[in-house]
């Protein structure tokens, strides 16, 4: 089943690309071969590391990959060598006491996402252990996190392991879905409002047409609601006349016209709703303009502090002007019919990740859906906003298998109706083989060999890769011995010199020992860092 | 489940538990010896004679006689019928608030508590302590108010900058709050303001209450030209001349300030509060000291929850994640807190009213245990235990439903 | 073990590092060596003496003699001169009160305050009642310490077997209990501990000899559970373990698992729980002198509650009618201030040692 009642919202808004990277369709993206795609983002030697009462934690030394327009590109590594890490190093999430990204450059749209990375702490050595201790700023610091929070959210959506704790227990889940929607396609849904048309005899004729269908099949009511909808020039009032007519369907109460023509007139907004409207509409075009100054600061590398003042100054008079209209009495009022749109968008975006009841999905709460509903919820939120990057970390290692693999198709599926690159970070081959296009396998904070899927698992180069792929059991052949990697994971407090996988390495040379191995391009498309391998050095 | 059937659920389960304190008073007033049980809920209509087990005969004033009213009173407790009988009579009688009478030979009753309050003797405990309750209750609204409003917002803001100055100094607030005893800082902070308003030699421009002001009260205020900032002189207890007794008042609530205002008479409702706000400034200090961490800690444990992190992912701004998302849900906690240390803030009262001239259920508790054994009012004594406790109860039961409606997670069961 | 071990250095490693638990270290070392030097005050007699009032000169003379003091038994007829060593001044008792400039050396000057500096004079009397505000203050120290540092180890063990056998046995065990400590945490503490006490001295159970004991008793009451509370909810989480499966599957008996993992594993939340009391309990019994409730004899065994008290007593009327400095003058400022202090800064420094070792000992602080 596919949402009929489509919501204009899915299709890449033109407005929210930057002039950076031109507009390109679906199809078009998926037929071009992925080495010839646009970068979408670029990640320069991060480092990042952890000081902690046991000494400094490396746990990101040097990592670097590329990701391109409309691509999923697999992380795939052991527990603990630092795959979370670099997603949450690139937008800044690390826990800043006791993590900190050392150094590193993301660029992405023509920014770099950890600029002033540098002026933000000094560390001071303590003598006689293996501590050191972190005097951080705390104004740079926020002012960083402000400037990364520009992009989250709209330009880079994330989603994490465990469903059920990631979405507040306290608001329902149409509320946390609208907070996304609402802060970054906030004018838009602002616009469509104020020109909706709730009345008018083509608004009665098709509320009559909604309830003529209702006797008469689903596709017939989704036909008419979408009809209705644009008879109304509010689409998400088409989604909601078609919830209203499956309600009645279901109870075969009459009136349906009446109702939804009842329905229409609470669209008809007060000159209170209205004011309250335009005031939050330049609340949110400050903010809009806000982001785009962050961004602006990071692609030049300096602080734009007139604009920024001059933005505060405007945003503080917009909120005295708006002060009337956000009393308690008032504010519930005024605030409706923005609410309900928000709510019905919500419901439409439930529709695209395939939930079957999305209206009482999205007024309850989250604690009452089960680990894949949430996941699905939680996907939908991250997609809500057509995000060029979305961000995964391991999202499918707390369901049940059967729903990961549902999991997986609709991510898939989004992705190739949106053009979103994913970063998938797994632990789980399988996954990787069934939805990548690239790999990338870490080892220890570093990135061992990187990729295409097929590349990797035809002809796998790394020793730590082989190992990896040797032991997985192959049910093909039951008699062959389960094959282990010899040793364990290694202490990232004292990481192993040179090449970091050494230790447990069969091919391990003197060499290995003394140096970092490089990235060194294989293959079209493969690169590997061992010193096994002599080839020209990789550029990404 | 509905919100209703939990505040049902709530209100049942709460039976047991005051049937339960009632059963620990009644265990120690059992311990008493028969003569001081009986004395303490003697029936008034003997106040003409003091409480003996004898009294002289009437055909043979040389010999002794038992005391028929003493006998009647035996009876009534059920002193010569088994515990379980006597330990039913007590229920009963702490439900209907027949809580016993003020005793003649106590402090209380014969009025040599040197405050200047009369004797209260052979009144009914239970209306005794309704007369002075409206005011720890007034009292006790200011002081919650101080400390919702500033216990949340510091503790919240001491969590999201951990160790910067706000947390300092917070920190200091809530170490001095904790181990100031009530007694030092009202002393200190009444000094304080009378040499604020004084000067060091001067007689101090603080009205302490003295009933001749309230006279005064229909002509202009402040009168004598002072600021009231403790005492309690118009609004008296059973016997003192009050406004409220003088003349055509009447007091529909109970409440002085309420009825001030009720009234019209609006300095004087001023006057009654302004008189409330350096005892409400001093019990809300030590409450928020213990509050303070709590609320910092609970912040700090939510602010590390996933879901902050998600709403950072969204986008969201940074003070919407703090306000929103944080804010609310480690308010469920603090209000759970704040019901927890509602039994340490009723042991403010009795200080904070003595040193303020303040007159409420504290003082006349005071008042009831203080001096030897001979001055001990064993019904008050019991009757402000058994009232304390309903408030404590009674808060507890708000703070769950209050914690009901926060968190949606709890109303399924 | 050497993992117990290390967990003791890291955790005074963290101590160490918080300068505020330090601080408070530092100030509890002076308390306790002010603790070793009060017990080598001479103790009171047992049995009560007299007390009489002077109405403010000193020492009492036959023209100015002793007065009777309420609620106090004086032996010595009324306008005779007491031995100097048996009066001592109530405030309180004397409506002509007024104090005279106090000097800090020696007891000279009409009143005898006592120096801070030098210990008071009559140490080596024979009847050593001791009644100037240095000598309260140690005595008070004394007296004040020991008492809190009993009740809460009193309570605390109490509670920690209630607790423990509690969250061990579970099911209606552990409801009962569980109710029971509902009822309990419903009755304020200041009000359970007075009406337990009064009912002890009432009903004649206890003479002066065993009232230390009554207190005791009377707080143990109030305070048990708290502590119960706290090891009930760490017993359940310990009985889950796999270690304490393993013992019963070994054949470990029921109280030797009690005794041998689950109490050692719940003591640390007691031990912060304890530490935070001892800070409180002194202020409980602040509050509890200062309201007026006798609790010792004041002179006999004096607290830093009940000096307090006797200085407080003329407090509010005067502010109003004499201003601040008549206020200084008229009443017995430093006996209110300094036991004030006092328990001021024993308070604090115990907060902060117990708020420094809570954070040393919390394992979800990530460091």
């Amino acid at each position: 089943m596919s949402a009929a009642v489509s919501a204009p919202s899915i299709v890449p808004n033109v407005q929210s690309v930057p002039p950076t990277a031109p507009p390109v369709s679906s199809t078009e993206v998926e037929s071009a071969p992925i080495e010839t795609r646009p970068v979408v983002m670029d990640v320069r030697n991060l480092v990042t590391y952890f000081y902690t009462y046991d000494g400094v934690v490396r746990a990101l030394e040097g990592v670097s990959f590329k990701l391109r327009r409309g691509e999923t590109l697999g992380l795939v590594g052991e527990t603990g060598c630092g795959k979370s890490v670099t997603m949450f190093s690139i937008t800044r999430l690390i826990p800043d006491p006791p993590g900190r990204v050392v150094s590193g450059k993301v660029l992405f749209r023509g920014a770099d996402l950890l600029w002033g990375l540098g002026q933000e702490a000094r560390f001071i050595p303590v003598k006689g252990s293996n501590r050191v201790k972190v005097k951080r700023s705390f104004r740079r610091v926020k002012a960083a996190q402000a400037r990364v929070g520009s992009v989250r959210g709209q330009g880079i959506a994330m989603i994490f392991q465990e469903p059920t704790q990631a979405m507040n227990p306290i608001f329902p889940v149409y509320d946390q879905l609208s907070e996304v929607l609402l802060e970054h396609r906030g004018e838009e849904l602002i616009d469509g409002l104020m020109q909706a048309t709730p009345d008018g005899p083509a608004v009665r004729a098709a509320a009559e047409a909604l309830e003529r269908a209702v006797k008469v099949s689903d596709e017939a009511i989704r036909a008419a609601s979408k009809a209705l909808g644009e008879a109304v020039k509010l689409p998400t009032f088409g989604t909601q006349a078609f919830y209203m007519a499956r309600q009645a369907r279901t109870s075969g109460r009459g009136n349906l016209a009446q109702d939804v023509r009842k329905a229409a007139t609470r669209l008809r907004l007060s000159g209170s709703q209205r004011a309250y409207l335009k005031t939050e509409r330049e609340l949110m075009k400050i903010s809009r303009e806000y982001r785009s100054v962050y961004i602006s600061e990071m692609r030049r590398g300096e602080l734009e502090r007139a604009n920024r003042g001059r933005l505060s100054a405007r945003r503080l008079r917009a909120r005295i002007r708006g002060l009337p209209y956000r009393l308690p009495g008032i504010k519930r009022r005024a605030s409706r019919p923005l609410r309900d749109e928000a709510f019905w968008r919500t419901v439409q975006s439930l529709e695209l990740v395939q939930i079957a009841n999305p209206v009482q999905v999205a007024r309850g709460y989250p604690h009452e859906l089960s680990g894949g509903m949430l996941q699905r919820v939680m996907i939908s939120m991250a997609l809500a906003c057509d995000p060029e990057i979305l961000m995964a970390d391991e999202p499918t290692t707390a369901l049940d298998v059967t729903i990961q693999a549902q999991i997986l198709e609709l991510m898939n599926e989004l992705r190739r109706r949106i053009g979103t690159a994913i970063l998938l970070i797994t632990h789980d081959l399988a996954v990787i083989a069934e939805v990548a296009d690239r790999v990338a396998v870490m080892y220890a904070g570093q990135i061992v060999e990187m990729a295409s899927v097929k590349s990797l698992y035809t002809r796998p180069l790394h020793p730590y890769t082989q190992g990896l792929l040797a032991s997985i059991p192959r049910v093909d052949q039951p008699s062959k011995k389960l094959e282990s990697i010899p040793g364990s994971v290694p202490n990232l407090i004292f990481p192993p010199t040179g090449c970091r996988y050494h230790p447990r390495c069969p091919h391990a040379m003197p060499i290995c020992k003394e140096q970092r191995p490089p990235m060194t391009v294989e293959a079209p498309g493969h690169n590997v860092a061992c010193f096994l391998y002599t080839g020209p050095p990789a550029t990404e | 489940m509905r919100m209703w059937v939990y505040v049902v659920r709530r209100a049942v389960l709460v039976i047991p538990v005051v049937i339960g304190v009632m059963t620990i008073l009644f265990v120690l007033i059992s311990s008493l010896p028969e003569v001081e049980r009986t004395c303490s809920f003697y029936h008034p209509s003997g106040r003409t004679s003091p409480c003996t087990t004898t009294i002289p005969c009437p055909q043979d004033p040389s010999k002794l006689c038992p005391n028929p009213v003493y006998q009647s009173a035996v009876d009534a407790l059920g002193l010569n019928k088994p515990i379980f009988v006597q330990w039913a009579i007590y229920i009963g009688n702490a439900l209907s608030f027949q809580w016993g009478y003020v005793a003649q030979g106590s402090a209380l009753g014969t009025g040599e508590t040197g405050s200047g309050l009369p004797s209260l003797a052979g009144q009914s405990v239970a209306t005794v302590l309704s007369e002075f309750l409206p005011y720890t209750i007034e009292l006790s609204i200011v002081s919650l108010l101080i400390i919702l409003v500033v216990s949340i917002p510091l503790g919240n803001l001491s969590a999201v900058y951990r160790n910067r100055p706000v947390d300092q100094a917070s920190r200091v607030m809530s170490f001095s709050g904790y181990a100031l005893p009530a007694f030092l800082l009202g002393s200190f902070i009444l000094a304080g303001m009378t040499f604020a308003l004084g000067g060091p030699a001067a007689p101090s421009a603080i009205c302490g209450g003295s009933s001749t002001v309230f006279l005064d009260f229909f002509g202009s205020w402040p009168q004598p030209p002072c600021v009231p900032l403790y005492g309690t002189a118009n609004i008296g207890p059973v016997g003192f001349p009050n406004w409220l007794t003088i003349g055509y008042i009447s007091s529909p609530t109970g409440f002085p300030t309420v009825d001030a205002a009720i009234h019209g008479q609006y300095y004087l409702a001023l006057d009654t509060l302004l008189r409330m706000v350096l005892p409400a400034i001093v019990i809300a200090y030590t409450t928020i000291a213990g509050l303070l961490r709590f609320v910092r800690n609970s912040m700090l444990e939510v602010m590390n929850q996933d879901f902050i992190r998600t709403a950072r992912a969204k986008g969201l701004p940074e003070s919407k994640v703090i306000k929103k998302h944080a804010g609310r849900n480690s308010l469920n906690v603090t209000i759970t807190v704040l019901g927890l240390t509602f039994a340490g803030f009723i042991t403010g009262f009795p200080v904070v009213e003595i040193v303020f001239n303040l007159w409420g259920v504290g003082r006349i508790y005071a008042y009831s245990v203080v001096g030897g054994v001979k001055d001990w009012d064993f019904g008050v004594l019991f009757g402000t235990t058994l009232l304390f406790t309903y408030l404590v109860v009674a808060a507890n039961i708000i703070v769950d439903i209050l914690y009901a409606y926060l968190d949606p997670r709890v109303r399924l069961g | 073990m050497a993992a117990r071990w290390s967990q003791y250095k890291r955790t005074w490693y963290f101590l160490r590092r918080n300068t505020l638990a330090m601080v408070g270290l530092g100030i509890i070392v002076l308390f306790a060596a002010a603790f070793v030097y009060g017990l080598s005050y001479p103790a009171s007699s047992s049995v009560p003496t007299q007390y009489c009032a002077t109405n403010g000169e000193w020492p009492p003379t036959a023209s100015n003699p002793c007065y009777d003091a309420p609620n106090i038994i004086c032996t010595y007829p009324q306008g005779t001169v007491p031995p100097t060593a048996n009066c001592y001044m109530t405030p309180r008792d004397n409506p002509n009160f007024i104090a005279p400039t106090a000097t800090l050396q020696g007891g000279l000057g009409q009143f005898p305050m006592g120096s801070l500096v030098y210990p008071a004079a009559d140490l080596s009397s024979s009847d050593p009642l001791f009644y100037n505000t240095y000598t309260m203050l140690v005595k008070g120290t004394v007296n004040s310490i020991g008492i809190s540092v009993l009740i809460v180890a009193a309570g605390a063990g109490a509670g920690l077997l209630v607790g423990a056998l509690s969250g061990y046995y579970g099911g209606w065990v552990d409801e009962v209990v569980m109710r029971i400590t509902d009822i309990f945490l419903s009755i304020p503490a200041i009000l359970l501990v007075i009406a337990v006490i009064i009912v002890g001295k009432s009903s004649g159970l206890v003479t002066f000899n065993t009232t230390l004991v009554l207190i005791g008793v009377a707080f143990v009451i109030v305070w048990w559970p708290f502590y119960a509370r706290i090891v009930r909810s760490q017993s359940l989480v310990v009985r889950e373990q796999r270690y304490v499966e393993a013992a019963r599957a070994s054949g470990a008996s029921n109280g030797r698992i009690i005794m041998r993992h689950i109490v050692p594993n719940s003591v640390y939340p007691v031990f912060v729980q304890m530490s935070l009391d001892v800070g409180t309990i002194p202020l409980l019994l602040a509050a509890i002198t200062f309201i007026g409730f006798v609790l010792f004899p004041y002179p006999l065994i004096p607290e830093w509650g009940s000096v307090a008290a006797a200085g407080a007593s003329v407090l509010t009327p005067v502010f109003t009618q004499c201003g601040v400095k008549g206020a200084v003058c008229a009443i017995p400022w430093w006996q209110i201030l300094f036991p004030g202090l006092a328990i001021f800064f024993f308070s604090l420094s115990v907060n902060f040692l117990a708020d420094g070792l809570r954070d040393a000992l919390d394992p979800r602080l990530r460091r």
